[in-house]
């Protein structure tokens, strides 16, 4: 495909790369941008909002059987990337020091750093952090013994009131997640962020050429075939093709399960990686990005395929976090702010939509001085009054909980499209099994995936040689 | 009376001692503070990674950890961990670079030497340094960028300004690129260096040279070169081990792919360590490593020498 190439092109995916703050996008990845900040008694930070006026009255807290004051005087540390999430709570953090009488101390580093920093501090037992980010490594902490399972505090009634937290407001993919995906009985931590992946389209191509929105994975091909053919300067579809755990393998596990294959059929022997519906899955992506998607389809990162959409080169995005929403309707950053809509995933016509999420959570340390403090943090940070605040007054919309996709006022905010076809994809959603051994297998299937899509070796060899090498690992 | 004598003679004979000791120690006194911060810093850290060598230490495995290994970390080094590929990767990267920054390095120094205004000069040694001064991660952002098919700006260099089709860098020629960025970064060190040795060079050799009437090229290549053999070969000596410790260039810019086509030893060892916290065999690649390039330095500094430079 012949490539026309700007100045406003170049300068705006410049800009993008500079994009630090995406939210869940950067699971697996090295993007680091953003600061370092700590606060509390080594720093120079902030810890909390600045206003007099508490952001949320306290009277929607005061009402739980819970008794927040049990804690008072004392000082939680809280570990953090550099994160939405962060800045969206950080306001009303003085909610949650006038109601418990605990101080937060925010201890803020660019997600790599942080990975490295929270590595030391639970292995080590230093127990410096009483509350911490955790993503896909919650079973290797879990089963070295270095969480401080939250069920106990559940049962503790001083500590919790289910009535008024109301749990089966959290969707389901994200307590799944919460429970180490299937592989620990107990809370290994709680949700405070959920992303799940849609499909992007650009309206005026569709327009142009007569196109439907896809549904099927048969149905998208075809779109992103008359695109790619039809226009001279866009690319069918953009799709993650780097290698990493968060990134080519976290949007084709998306097509895996809908092809009705499933990681790890018989844990530890049997990974699924190359069962009939996996192989197929990967058959479908690879030829997808090589046949419709750009050159080096293989080294594009979430990043990658945000620019590529946001510049009007790519027809579609197959699959990737409704998060990228904001971003392509941001008329400052996106060409196609005004022609980009938003779509379930496609699912294969004999298959089962059920998109792939990703969960961000917070945990706490088997020897963090403050557990039980960090619980009280937590059970306020992610209940239902904190939750609505938050995506109410920042342009927050990760929430975990479903009566927040409900609201009118956020729907409003976000726009309806956008929230319905969130929520009804986070109902269904399908998170991948994060096991102790994930980030390690889940690396080698990216590789090997990686070389499909580079072209190196055929889907299938990729997906064999994946399985083998999962397997290997717990041999 | 005598007693006190003899002990204020006793103690003035001792503090005399004491002194002599102090002066004739004395370098050694000074070093003695370095000596104790290398032994904290390099000898220890060196020791215990021999240690985790030796042990099971897979944080995710608490039940084995500190357990003695044998060789089992080396072997699964080779086998599973894919460490003899990262060693093959690692040769090519830093050999190719090596040549690449060598050869430009000293064409630059030459060039900018021949120059005859002083400004100039010393505007080219600004210009020539900058790439120096860009931090590694920074760098491989701004090339991603460049380099991407759809957006960046040297495919676009290429298809428009040439007749040849622009290739996927980061995907079809990714041990290339990652060579060719690695020069652009690295090629102010050694220019630098050569240009203050080719600063160096007696004008009446270079003069008495063509007096004979030998073309450039033999100035150079019988003159000029030889000359400056020594600085040639420490400032390839300080590159070549400063290339096998890259990381965040090639981490940030491949991550080590397409598959593992761009996998150094450093980034391998950086995903056994802090991705597989698996210690004990990331430890057994490094101590391999380490052992390796000390080998191959001192094998080059008993062929090639130092000799000249310590005259």
């Amino acid at each position: 495909m012949p490539s026309e190439h700007t100045r406003r092109n170049l300068l705006r995916a410049v800009g993008i790369g500079a994009l630090g703050g995406l939210a869940g996008c950067t699971r697996g990845s090295m993007q680091s941008g953003g600061s370092s900040e700590t606060s509390g008694s080594t720093g120079t930070g902030e810890s909390g909002g600045g206003s007099d006026e508490l952001a949320v009255p306290l009277d929607e807290y005061t009402g739980a059987d819970i008794d927040w004051k049990q804690f008072e005087g004392t000082t939680i540390n809280i570990g953090a990337v550099n994160h939405p999430w962060v800045s969206s709570i950080k306001p009303a953090i003085p909610v949650f020091e006038e109601l418990t009488g605990i101080d937060v101390v925010w201890n803020i580093l660019p997600e790599q750093q942080f990975r490295t920093k929270r590595l030391t501090d639970v292995s080590t037992g230093a127990g410096k952090f009483d509350v911490f980010f955790l993503d896909q490594v919650v079973n290797q902490f879990a089963e070295s013994g270095w969480l401080q399972p939250l069920d106990p505090y559940f049962d503790d009634g001083s500590l919790y009131d289910e009535q008024w937290y109301k749990p089966d407001d959290l969707f389901e993919a994200t307590t799944w997640q919460a429970h180490g995906g299937g592989y620990s009985d107990t809370w290994t931590g709680m949700p405070i962020t959920v992303e799940v992946q849609t499909q992007f389209y650009r309206t005026d191509l569709y327009e142009k050429h007569g196109l439907e929105v896809a549904t099927t994975l048969e149905g998208f091909r075809e779109n992103a075939k008359t695109i790619h053919e039809e226009e001279s300067d866009v690319v069918g579809t953009v799709g993650r093709g780097q290698k990493g755990y968060g990134m080519n393998i976290y949007v084709l596990n998306t097509f895996l399960r809908e092809h009705g294959a499933e990681l790890w059929e018989n844990y530890p022997k049997d990974s699924g990686l190359d069962t009939d519906g996996a192989i197929a899955a990967a058959q479908w992506y690879v030829n997808l990005l090589r046949e419709y998607g750009p050159d080096g389809a293989s080294s594009q990162t979430w990043s990658d395929v945000l620019s590529t959409m946001q510049s009007g080169r790519a027809g579609h995005i197959v699959s990737d976090a409704n998060l990228f929403w904001p971003n392509l309707i941001d008329s400052s950053s996106s060409d196609v702010a005004d022609n980009v809509e938003i779509a379930r995933v496609p699912a294969p016509e004999s298959g089962q939509f059920g998109p792939n999420a990703y969960s961000w959570q917070i945990a706490s340390s088997k020897n963090a001085k403050n557990s039980k403090q960090a619980f009280l943090f937590m059970l306020w940070a992610t209940s239902e009054p904190t939750n609505t605040w938050m995506h109410l007054e920042s342009d927050a919309a990760f929430s975990v909980r479903r009566s927040v996709w409900e609201n009118d006022e956020f729907r409003s905010r976000v726009g309806e499209k956008f929230a319905q076809v969130s929520l009804e994809s986070l109902e269904v959603a399908k998170p991948d099994p994060f096991d102790r051994k994930y980030p390690e297998w889940g690396q080698k299937y990216s590789e090997e995936l990686q070389k499909a899509i580079a072209g190196t070796k055929s889907p299938e060899a990729a997906m064999k040689r994946a399985a083998e090498k999962a397997q290997q690992t717990f041999q | 009376m005598s007693t006190l004598t003899e002990t204020k003679t006793a103690t003035t004979s001792n503090l005399a001692r004491a002194k002599e000791l102090w002066n004739e120690y004395l370098p050694y006194w000074f070093m003695t503070p370095m000596v104790l911060v290398m032994l904290l810093i390099t000898v220890f850290p060196g020791v215990y990674d021999l240690y985790l060598s030796l042990v099971h230490y897979e944080l995710t495995n608490p039940a084995t950890m500190g357990t003695f290994a044998g060789l089992s970390n080396f072997r699964a080094a080779f086998t599973s961990a894919g460490a003899l590929h990262s060693f093959g990767v690692t040769l090519a990267f830093v050999g190719g670079s090596l040549a690449l920054e060598t050869a430009f390095g000293f064409v630059l120094a030459a060039l900018v030497t021949g120059v005859k205004s002083d400004r100039m000069q010393a505007f080219y040694r600004v210009a020539f340094i900058l790439p120096m001064a860009v931090a590694p991660v920074s760098l491989a952002t701004i090339f991603r960028i460049m380099l991407n098919s759809e957006v960046g700006v040297v495919p676009y260099l290429i298809a428009t300004y040439t007749p040849f089709v622009a290739p996927n860098f980061l995907s079809d020629l990714p041990l290339l690129t990652i060579i060719l960025v690695d020069t652009w970064n690295w090629t102010p060190f050694m220019f630098i260096i050569f240009y203050a040795g080719l600063s160096s060079v007696p004008d009446t050799l270079v003069e008495a040279a063509k007096v004979d009437g030998a073309p450039l090229w033999r100035r150079y290549v019988h003159v000029v070169v030889p000359y400056m053999k020594p600085v040639l070969f420490v400032a390839i000596l300080i590159r070549l081990i400063d290339l096998f410790r890259t990381f965040g260039l090639v981490f940030s810019l491949t991550r080590g792919g397409p598959g593992t086509a761009t996998q150094l030893v450093s980034i391998n060892i950086f995903e056994q360590g802090f991705k597989f916290v698996d210690l004990g065999v990331a430890s057994a690649i490094a101590i391999v490593y380490l052992v390796g390039i000390v080998a191959l330095c001192n094998v080059l500094i008993a062929k090639v020498g130092f000799d000249g430079v310590w005259d």
